[in-house]
């Protein structure tokens, strides 16, 4: 077993608010190897992006992080504490450093009155040595990696003249520049067309075999999943509900969660299969269910629904590191499912 | 054929810009020359990529938008409606039988007014109800129909989930009793478990009131499990029109095929075989000559480039604007 690019254990975050504390992440705790990429999936509120902030010290100041959180960052031979790093300067190790993000909406991420060129020379120049020049080059030659035309006229433009294609191509280019070792890539295709979305997916594999960069996938797009990932965890209101390679949870799915989304999917190789909604609603973080977070939704709880209404589920682990938190799961392919 | 409730000839929606300097007036072509027909009782799709025109020509066959050329028929029983001359009290008429659901839940409610209120609306504006209590009563049971509870009637729209909000829009569509429906990229903002919900609602709705409904969607996926027809836009125009299973049965038309398959497959195995398209969709202002679609089809020739594809039906019911649709699909 190598060592894990950075290892999250136990990270329970809540939020102050008027209305008092609210889990946002709830015992958390995955591994993320070099080269791999790691899809983090599940619904609207159920912590995705919560969990990949923390990794980057990006929550706002009313997070609160539980005593036994713990995220380390290994990158060459050295362990960084980063909950830990407190001060500006400290966190540069991670941001900017060895970890970049690229955000769902590329209009918003990028500043309206400055060029996109000038944008990505002011972060290297933070977070490198390099002078004005140097910047510059670089800042052209990944514009061109990324496939933009005309990267030397593009660099001078603002974001709005370019598409919104165009726009996530410059944030990834812009995110790479500083050659991080793990990207965190949150929706990056959730406000692109289909025909788009291919190209950007293809270009992020391109890169991650290139670099050997780690990518954390954030989406809810369980095809876009199984499309890029390695592996996958499944959340479900900051809980981890399951965790596997991406085959063992797509093609053998062992939480009724992760059975449910996959039920919702219309699927087009099977146009009469019927669509089976989740019943119900993601419950409110203020008002966390007892027991098993999904209880109130599951619909393969039957005889034992009272031991899931009370009783927290502990978690089972499978072959390859399939893990399950349910009561009525063990992982099914424990026969020694190579994946 | 049955009964056609809808139907545009040769429509085109056109939106004048501010001139530049002298010369002509640019103008974004924003549909073009679009032929379609929507059966009564009907789940008629509309797929195709950001700023192919499908919301202004589902606005266009509810006149929202301007109808430039062309024109638009609505038939039912013994009324006919010429949308483009559609005014005063006729057009008032045409508004009860149309309605629109539109795709964000977070927008398309007024904070301010309680659900009740909201639903309500419709009947009050259009004078459809003649006491409070008729308005009750039927505000009470088209909710009902669209499992909203009483205790919900009395709530404000933030209290609700987005699934709910959708179920909210819904209800106010269907209160006026129309018999046509524009949803307008209706589950684009709902989470997987959420949309199948809202579609199979929208699904149980159009097979017991007999309502027409016309579905925009990016999503093909959904398309395919809701529609019973499907038209294919791109830039402005129809490139493919045919009964759902025959579209993606016998797929005719190159910009079909690829938007089919940049659809991520669920089978982790399945990876990267998909055609891709190059670049991105031309500006309708100054749509490429010949067939639009040339700047990115695989199978592009020099007669694309020149020669505008006609419209013509392929095989019963199936219409496709490709010069070479046969040799693609033999």
């Amino acid at each position: 077993m190598t060592t894990p690019l950075i290892s999250v254990k136990d990270l329970t975050l809540r939020f102050k608010t008027d209305e008092g504390l609210v889990t946002a992440v709830n015992n958390v705790s995955f591994d993320i190897a070099p080269g791999e990429v790691l899809g983090l999936v599940g619904e609207s509120g159920s912590g995705k992006s919560v969990t990949a902030k923390a990794l980057m010290m990006l929550n706002a100041d009313n997070a609160v992080y539980d005593e036994g959180s713990k995220i380390t960052l290994n990158i060459d031979g050295k362990e960084h504490d980063v909950l830990s790093l407190k001060r500006p300067a400290e966190q540069m190790v991670i941001r900017g450093g060895a970890i970049s993000m690229i955000f769902q909406e590329p209009m918003a991420s990028f500043a309206p009155a400055i060029t996109i060129g000038e944008q990505m020379v002011e972060q290297l120049m933070i977070h490198s040595t390099m002078t004005r020049t140097e910047a510059r080059d670089i800042s052209v030659e990944m514009l061109t990696r990324v496939g933009i035309p005309e990267p030397a006229e593009r660099f001078g433009q603002y974001a709005f003249e370019f598409s919104g294609g165009m726009r996530q191509r410059a944030m990834i280019a812009m995110a790479l520049s500083t050659k991080p070792r793990l990207l965190i890539a949150d929706e990056p295709t959730t406000a692109l067309d289909v025909t788009i979305q291919a190209q950007v997916i293809d270009l992020m594999k391109d890169l991650v075999a290139e670099y050997h960069m780690s990518i954390l996938f954030i989406t809810h797009d369980l095809g876009v999943i199984a499309q890029t990932a390695d592996r996958v965890a499944v959340m479900y209101l900051g809980n981890l509900v399951e965790t596997g390679t991406v085959r063992q949870v797509i093609n053998k799915p062992s939480h009724p969660y992760t059975r449910g989304l996959l039920n919702s999917l219309p699927k087009l190789d099977d146009l009469e299969a019927p669509l089976t909604p989740v019943p119900g609603d993601i419950p409110s973080p203020l008002d966390r269910p007892s027991g098993c977070v999904f209880h109130p939704r599951c619909v393969e709880s039957g005889d034992i629904a009272e031991r899931c209404r009370t009783e927290i589920p502990v978690t089972t682990f499978g072959a390859d590191g399939h893990q399950v938190d349910c009561h009525l799961t063990n992982p099914r392919d424990q026969a020694g499912d190579q994946a | 054929m049955s009964d056609i409730l809808i139907r545009a000839n040769n429509l085109s929606v056109h939106f004048p810009l501010s001139r530049v300097g002298f010369g002509e007036r640019p103008v974004v072509r924003a549909c073009e020359g679009i032929n379609i027909e929507i059966e009564k009782g009907s789940f008629f799709g509309l797929v195709g990529e950001s700023g192919s025109g499908k919301t202004t020509l589902g606005r266009a066959m509810l006149k929202a938008a301007p109808i430039s050329h062309g024109e638009v028929i609505y038939t039912d029983g013994d009324v006919t409606y010429d949308l483009g001359s559609l005014k005063g009290q006729e057009l008032k008429e045409y508004r009860k039988r149309s309605q629109l659901i539109f795709q964000d839940p977070y927008a398309a409610l007024s904070p301010r007014m309680t659900v009740r209120d909201i639903i309500a609306e419709p009947l009050e504006v259009m004078g459809l109800t003649s006491s409070r209590e008729e308005t009750d009563t039927k505000v009470r049971e088209i909710a009902a129909k669209c499992r909203l509870n009483l205790e919900h009637l009395r709530r404000f729209p933030h209290a609700f989930s987005g699934g709910q909000r959708q179920r909210i829009s819904i209800a106010r569509a269907l209160v006026s009793d129309p018999k046509f429906i524009v949803a307008d990229e209706s589950v684009a903002a709902l989470d997987v478990s959420i949309q199948a919900d809202v579609l199979n609602l929208l699904n149980s709705i159009q097979r017991e009131r007999g309502i027409t409904f016309l579905f925009i969607s990016h999503d093909l996926s959904v398309i395919a499990h809701t529609c019973d027809f499907v038209a294919v836009m791109y830039l402005g125009q129809i490139v493919e029109a045919a009964p759902t299973r025959k579209l993606f049965s016998e797929t005719a038309h190159p910009y079909t095929r690829a938007l089919l398959s940049a659809i991520p497959s669920l089978d982790p195995d399945v990876r990267g075989n998909a055609q891709k398209l190059e670049g991105e969709i031309p500006s309708p202002i100054n749509p490429p000559p010949g067939c639009r679609f040339n700047t990115r089809c695989p199978h592009a020739q020099d007669r694309c480039r020149s020669e505008v594809p006609e419209w013509r039906e392929m095989t019963s019911g199936h219409h496709v604007a490709c010069h070479f649709s046969e040799e693609l699909m033999g």
